[in-house]
């Protein structure tokens, strides 16, 4: 019940781009393209799950006092190791996965979930709440691409579905243009939540 | 006081523990990783120059000479370009007959926007550096004339001269390169009649 409690959360009511306003960064550099929205979901969600193990295993030997520096150095190490690896076991996700690795060590939606979740619960929980957390990501991830794929470039997945006459809109394939279709969304989802 | 030096070295034994990690993985994958790389680099001079065998001339300009896998004879040179564009460094590897005429590129490595600098890795863009010639390597909103320059993508006039004009010094550098090497050579054979 609980396991499942915590890993339905993360995907809509706690939802770490719409809700909790976390991992900016990452989110418009790869909501350009579905196919980098998933990339990047994966990825984090990959590295989320793992750190929120690890950080959950030895919240009992972290000193309260310096736990956000050891978090910083946990995750930069780990997330360096799994990037060192996939590029030489794995080339051919890393080169569809590898530009979105330096931008997990900066996402702090791995920081937030360290600090607000698996210093506090249970290895199991934790991973419930990794792959909750990394789920809501990638689909907001997803939601974000689709509008600024279609409207910016006239194609999703890569797959074109605009006519090809469509002029596209540029704009929402810059930084600007992510402002404004995560400002609508979460206006969007506002006023669905309100209505209940 | 005996607090903090407590507390600083857990988070040194922290350190010590990711470094040397870090180190162990680093030195299991650094062989693998520079071979895939080495081998995805072959693979992209293949693709450029077919059938062919390379030599690799290392220097101040690092190149390749290009020859007949079958006649041995010499069929051009590949090399790497690069230059800032808009958004950091765009790499562009090169391929050029005896002439110094280009015979295809292929932009590997590039950061630039989204839509507008990205289309610079597509054949539409890169197929019309097909057969030009070092005098005909400048943009059209540089001065050049239709057909014999190179015409700017929209909106991504930078990026368009970072690989035209790292092109362009590249190849120069090439043919003083090769030029030397071709002296030398005859040199050191100079030498050796000396020395019998």
């Amino acid at each position: 019940m609980s396991f499942m409690k915590e890993l339905t959360k993360g995907i809509i009511k706690e939802n770490p781009t719409f809700v909790i306003v976390l991992g900016m960064c990452p989110t418009l550099a790869t909501s350009t393209s579905v196919n980098n929205a998933i990339g990047m979901g994966l990825a984090a969600t990959f590295v989320l799950i793992c750190s929120n193990i690890f950080i959950s295993l030895i919240k009992n030997i972290t000193p309260d006092k310096i736990r956000i520096p050891v978090y910083v150095i946990v995750i930069a190490a780990f997330v360096s190791i799994v990037d060192m690896s996939m590029a030489a076991y794995l080339p051919a996700l890393h080169k569809s996965l590898g530009l979105f690795i330096p931008l997990i060590v900066v996402n702090c939606i791995i920081m937030g979930r360290a600090e607000a979740y698996a210093n506090k619960n249970n290895v199991i929980n934790s991973i419930a709440d990794g792959i909750g957390m990394g789920l809501g990501f990638t689909l907001a991830l997803c939601l974000v691409a689709t509008i600024r794929e279609i409207l910016g470039n006239g194609t999703w997945l890569n797959i074109r579905v605009m006519p090809e006459t469509y002029d596209p809109m540029l704009i929402t394939l810059l930084a600007p243009g992510a402002f404004i279709t995560l400002g609508l969304l979460m206006g969007l989802m506002n006023m669905l939540k309100e209505k209940k | 006081m005996k607090i903090f030096l407590q507390l600083g070295l857990i988070l040194l034994a922290f350190c010590v523990v990711a470094t040397a990690l870090l180190a162990y993985v680093n030195s299991i994958t650094k062989p693998q990783i520079d071979s895939i790389q080495q081998k995805e680099a072959e693979e992209t001079r293949r693709k450029l120059i077919p059938d062919s065998d390379f030599e690799e001339i290392q220097g101040e300009f690092t190149y390749y000479i290009a020859k007949d896998s079958k006649t041995g004879e010499v069929k051009g040179y590949v090399f790497t370009a690069e230059k800032n564009g808009y958004n950091g460094p765009v790499k562009t590897m090169a391929a050029v007959d005896k002439d110094y005429n280009i015979i295809a590129i292929n932009v590997i490595q590039q950061t630039e926007t989204p839509g507008l600098g990205t289309n610079s890795t597509q054949p539409k863009f890169t197929d019309q550096f097909k057969g030009k010639t070092v005098e005909q390597l400048i943009v059209d909103k540089d001065g050049g004339v239709p057909p014999n320059c190179i015409k700017a993508i929209t909106g991504a006039t930078i990026t368009t001269r970072a690989v035209t004009n790292s092109l362009k010094e590249s190849i120069e550098m090439l043919k003083t390169q090769v030029q030397t090497k071709n002296i030398t050579p005859n040199e050191t054979g100079a030498k050796e009649e000396v020395n019998k």
